[in-house]
């Protein structure tokens, strides 16, 4: 368990400047999701904080300690990728032992450690397999074991369910909260999927184009965005933002309003809109309006409610959960 | 298979058959003649078959010469080979990784290096200097120097297959620059290593001109020079340099056989990826 700290940290390629100063204190234990849209930096902070990237200036600690300059294998970090990055040519065995074999442990601590490690992540008969005899699941979860085995003090995990399906996205991502709730170690997890952010992190960090737009706990961003690119960015269906006229109306710069916090009803509303497009989700019905006074607004509902393109209906938002900015 | 890939293939075959086959079967008739049969160069099957009796005269000729031909011969391709592979995997997936000023000055040295010729006498007056001049191992590093761009270029290409997230992984564990090389991504290169070993051990093991030059002198025989021994201006015992030639032809040939799909493989699998 680690606190991680970064103290103004800067990262440019050549004379791009992609990282613009990040200032951030990661808790011990906590479990800290980096989310925003591609290229936004997220990534490169991670990668930085691993030591595979060096930063421009600033300083990074981990517990308590200055790692700034220090080798990855040194900072008490692991990683899981991508990818997985999984050795090819080795067994599961050999990939989750490998950082201990280089690390020169004794060899019965290393096939202790490793079959502990197998347990946890349920990888026992799978363990004399090579790689490419895995599912994408059982690969994830050998990369995972990989960063276990060697307990590290803060788990990175960059995009780690990027490239599973979504029904066992989901899946793993329940794994890695029960992981996370058992280790107790504090994790560092980059995505671009909102819901992942949502659903798995104690602390949200929104980036933009090289900066902290908000930090917070996943009900905080999603009641309190602190600007519209969070406003927008956290929610699904993003939420309804207008500027411009829109807003002025409103007295405000930026208005915005969740498309669950629309209410549509036939006999009376706020704004009147044209039925444009209908998705049918099961539970929730998302209509997509076409309002003369807004523009185009998006509501959700309730699943049983049934609409037709072409149709008039009103729209309301509900007034104390609207976003002006 | 249509009508005309039918027709194709059998076009191919036989053309395959007159370059490749039928001068395998010429060298092997004669190397079973007697001297005066092998003199006519004739297509026809010999009167008696002396297959094993020239078999052992060669062999035996010039004191065993041909078992320290092949010693001699084995010994360089096998020390070339070793270096060859060691070296052209280390330069190759350093330039492939490793983003530096330098690397397009590195990269001239290997293409001048594939596309400069050899000039012998100044590289004769080099290797007497180091007094490396009519040894093996003189031998072995002239082999090196030749081969050595090839197999940099395939083994950078190859390299370029295999996921950076890989070295990462492998750092973030702990691995040392080195352990990364040996432990991760020499493994890896194992088809690529496959094709540089078998291309050039064949060309090595078949080199007749290098060996000429650089190493002169009795002891320092390699297989191609043990041609000479049945040829000479007044006396030619062509059945017995068929039969050498023979003799000689079957180990690259073995090789060839059993490792021709690999050699495909390693020279295609680069190619995806620049």
């Amino acid at each position: 368990m680690a606190q991680v700290v970064l103290k103004n940290v800067k990262k440019s390629f050549g004379a791009v400047e992609v990282i613009k100063g990040v200032d951030l204190t990661i808790e011990s234990g906590e479990f800290c999701v980096f989310v925003g849209p591609s290229g936004c930096g997220k990534s490169t902070l991670l990668r930085m904080i691993s030591g595979l990237e060096e930063q421009t200036s600033g300083t990074i600690e981990i517990d308590g300690k200055d790692v700034s300059n220090a080798e990855p294998s040194k900072r008490g970090i692991a990683m899981v990728f991508q990818s997985y990055a999984l050795y090819p040519h080795l067994t599961v065995r050999d990939n989750i032992g490998f950082g201990l074999s280089l690390a020169r442990t004794p060899k019965p601590e290393i096939k202790r450690r490793v079959e502990e490690t197998a347990e946890i992540l349920q990888l026992g008969p799978l363990l004399d397999r090579k790689p490419k005899e895995l599912s994408g699941g059982q690969r994830q979860r050998v990369a995972i074991g990989r960063s276990i085995v060697r307990n590290p003090k803060v788990f990175l995990f960059d995009e780690p369910l990027s490239n599973l399906d979504a029904a066992l996205r989901s899946q793993m991502r329940i794994e890695l909260t029960d992981l996370h709730a058992n280790l107790g170690t504090t994790m560092i997890y980059v995505t671009h999927d909102q819901v992942e952010a949502m659903t798995m992190a104690d602390k949200i960090v929104v980036l933009n184009g090289g900066v902290i737009e908000q930090v917070g706990s996943p009900m905080d961003l999603y009641e309190r965005p602190a600007t519209p690119f969070v406003a927008g960015f956290i929610g699904s269906p993003k939420m309804n933002l207008y500027e411009g006229k829109v807003a002025e109306a409103m007295g405000c710069a930026t208005y915005g309003i969740r498309p669950e916090h629309v209410v549509i009803s036939d006999a009376e509303g706020q704004w009147t809109g044209r039925v444009r497009h209908v998705e049918r989700l099961g539970a929730d019905t998302i209509v997509h309006l076409e309002v003369p006074d807004l523009g185009p607004l998006v509501a959700r509902v309730e699943g049983s409610r049934t609409f037709e393109p072409g149709q008039q209906v009103k729209a309301t938002p509900m007034a104390e959960r609207e976003f002006r900015h | 298979m249509t009508r005309r890939q039918l027709i194709t293939g059998l076009i191919s075959l036989a053309c395959a058959f007159v370059i490749f086959v039928i001068p395998f079967i010429f060298v092997f008739i004669n190397a079973s003649k007697s001297a005066a049969e092998t003199a006519r160069l004739s297509f026809a099957l010999p009167q008696e078959w002396r297959f094993w009796q020239n078999l052992v005269e060669v062999v035996q000729a010039r004191d065993y010469q041909l078992l320290l031909a092949y010693f001699n011969s084995i010994v360089i391709t096998v020390g070339a080979i070793t270096l060859l592979v060691i070296f052209g995997a280390m330069v190759g997936y350093v330039l492939q990784r490793r983003k530096s000023g330098w690397n397009k000055v590195i990269y001239g040295f290997v293409l001048a290096g594939l596309m400069m010729p050899p000039a012998v006498v100044p590289t004769i007056w080099v290797l007497q200097g180091l007094g490396l001049f009519k040894t093996l191992h003189g031998m072995i590093l002239i082999q090196v120097a030749y081969g050595l761009g090839f197999c940099i270029l395939l083994f950078r290409a190859f390299v370029s297959t295999i996921p950076r997230d890989l070295d990462e992984a492998a750092i973030v564990d702990g691995a040392k620059p080195w352990q990364v090389f040996f432990r991760v991504i020499l493994p890896l290169m194992k088809p690529v290593t496959v094709t540089v070993i078998v291309v050039q051990s064949i060309t090595i093991f078949n080199d007749f001109t290098h060996p000429l030059y650089y190493l002169p002198g009795k002891e320092n025989v390699t297989v191609q020079l043990t041609l000479y021994n049945f040829q000479s201006q007044f006396v030619s015992q062509l059945n017995l340099l068929f039969m050498n030639i023979l003799l000689v032809t079957i180990p690259p040939l073995l090789v060839f056989i059993f490792f021709n799909r690999q050699i495909v493989a390693g020279m295609t699998a680069g190619g995806v990826k620049g």
